[in-house]
């Protein structure tokens, strides 16, 4: 006897923000929409950088002058590091681009998120049968092909 | 979520691992055990830890009451979903390729002890909402013999809603609740929706202007795990982005409440209610497989006459 006790103390349970860089912390069924939320957010932070730098990189021709300028830039095809990072900023802001357009159709004009529902088996909640679902399909497969044809554009 | 009305007819594999998260708050250490369950045709997740519980250790806590998915009180992470323990049949989540079942506390709600959580702070968000019918003349509320009309379709707006039992898995959940401890949450904020379609509510304006914060629903992000999870079929993802859209349009001026229900009017008569008949009644005792035979004629027009 005679010990202290020792103070008990509630344990702070949150993922925190690796819950904005992975969808899977939690391995919820039927939520393509927790994919494309991450997907969103992560594009987002990667554009604002990419945009920072792209200040930057228009800002050379000041420095160096414009036919050092426009010679490093004819270099420009093929496979180079220009070329893989301007395909990769395509990725990212196609994806941002057509999803935000989705996002701006359910989050601001509240619509494609189905009508309010009597509960009936097999339970799924009306917003995630609704428009907003297909038109987040839609996302995919464009941004695959828009992607791929951007890739032919900047490699090509 | 959805539910296979079928799951519990489903055999669940003879022998399940149960792998519970567990913590101790006086030491702060958290490990996880390992339990071996028989189970049974029909045995839910809950039935399986309750047996854990008073067969194999007595330490295990967790919270839990209805056993009926009404309460909501167990809810806790099952193979990494948030779930009614009780709503939740073993063979559904254990297969006899993987006859592993894991349990962990549900996320974003602090952990008391084991698979116990404390929602003290969830239901602080939830009364802050205010969540019961406010009308301008109290009155209203106060005497007994009130009653507001409102149509089938303004109440099939908003029925889904109120069919929420807080247990707190939406809260767990959500990735902006993961990352924000003061953001309202799904649930609250499907209350204020909820308050803000019901024709008998009248403070509308008051319940917008208290949720056009940072914790309202503009931290929402529409991921919908939510409405995922939801074991009621609420649809709070839904509820949210109304609420928001609403909530622009009240800021722009193009918002307002389409109409508030009035207070129905006494019925100046009173019908005399007939008592029922002996033979409408079912007896203590009767025989069931006899009357089938021969149903006894219920009188139905002198009752309806
Ligand atoms: C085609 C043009 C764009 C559209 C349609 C668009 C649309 C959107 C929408 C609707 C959101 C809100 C998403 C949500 O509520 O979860 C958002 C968030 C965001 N956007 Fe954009 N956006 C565009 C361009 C940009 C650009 C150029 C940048 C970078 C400078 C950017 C950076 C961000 C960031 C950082 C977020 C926050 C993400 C989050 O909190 O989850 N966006 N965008
Ligand atoms: S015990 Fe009541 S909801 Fe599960």
């Amino acid at each position: 006897m005679g010990e202290e006790r020792v103070k008990a103390r509630a344990l702070e349970n949150r993922p925190g923000w690796i819950a904005s860089i992975n969808p899977w912390v939690l391995k919820i069924k039927n939520n393509p929409e927790r994919v494309a939320f991450v997907l969103h957010r992560v594009t987002g932070v990667l554009m604002a950088l990419i945009i920072m730098a792209h200040i930057f990189v228009t800002g050379t021709p000041a420095r160096v002058g414009w036919e050092a300028w426009v010679e490093e830039i004819s270099k420009a095809h093929g496979i180079t590091a220009v070329t893989l990072y301007f395909f990769f900023f395509a990725g990212i802001a196609w994806f941002h681009g057509l999803n935000g357009i989705r996002l701006i159709l359910t989050e601001f004009f509240g619509v494609c998120i189905g009508k309010p529902e009597k509960p009936k088996p097999p339970y799924l909640a009306p917003s995630l049968k609704a428009c907003q679902r297909r038109l987040l399909y839609l996302v995919f497969a464009l941004w695959a092909v828009l992607w791929v044809l951007t890739g032919y554009i900047v490699f090509g | 979520m959805t539910f296979d009305p079928k799951a519990a007819t489903k055999e669940p594999p003879k022998k399940v691992v149960f792998r519970v998260k567990r913590y101790n708050p006086e030491t702060g250490k958290t490990w996880w055990d390992e339990y071996e369950v028989e189970t049974y045709r029909g045995m839910t997740v809950l039935d399986a830890l309750l047996k854990i519980k008073e067969e194999l250790d007595h330490t295990l806590v967790l919270r839990y009451s209805c056993r009926m998915g009404v309460c909501g009180s167990c809810g806790m992470i099952i193979n990494g979903m948030p779930r009614l323990a009780c709503q939740t049949q073993v063979a559904e989540v254990a297969s006899e390729a993987r006859p592993v079942v894991t349990v962990e506390p549900l996320k974003n709600h602090p952990v008391v002890r084991d698979l116990l959580t404390d929602f003290t702070a969830f239901f602080d968000k939830h009364r802050s909402v205010k969540p019961y019918t406010i009308r301008k003349n109290k009155e209203e509320l106060e005497t007994g013999d009130m009653e507001f009309l409102m149509t089938p379709e303004e109440h099939s707006e908003l029925y889904e809603y109120t069919l929420c039992i807080a247990c707190g898995l939406c809260y767990s959940a959500c990735p902006v609740a993961a990352s924000d401890e003061r953001f309202l949450g799904p649930q609250a904020l499907t209350y204020v929706w909820r308050y803000v379609a019901d024709p008998r509510d009248e403070a509308w304006q008051e319940r917008l202007e208290a949720v056009d914060t940072e914790e309202g629903p503009f931290s929402c992000h529409f991921a919908a795990s939510c409405s995922a999870v939801c074991p009621k079929m609420v649809d709070p993802a839904a509820a949210i982005q109304r609420l928001r859209s609403a909530l622009i349009k009240y800021r722009m001026g193009l918002y307002k409440k389409k109409k508030i229900a009035r207070k129905a009017e006494p019925p100046k008569e009173f019908k005399e209610r007939k008592p029922l008949p002996p033979e409408a009644k079912l007896v203590e005792g009767a025989d069931l497989e006899a009357l089938e035979k021969e149903p006894p004629e219920i009188p139905v027009d002198s009752l309806l006459s």
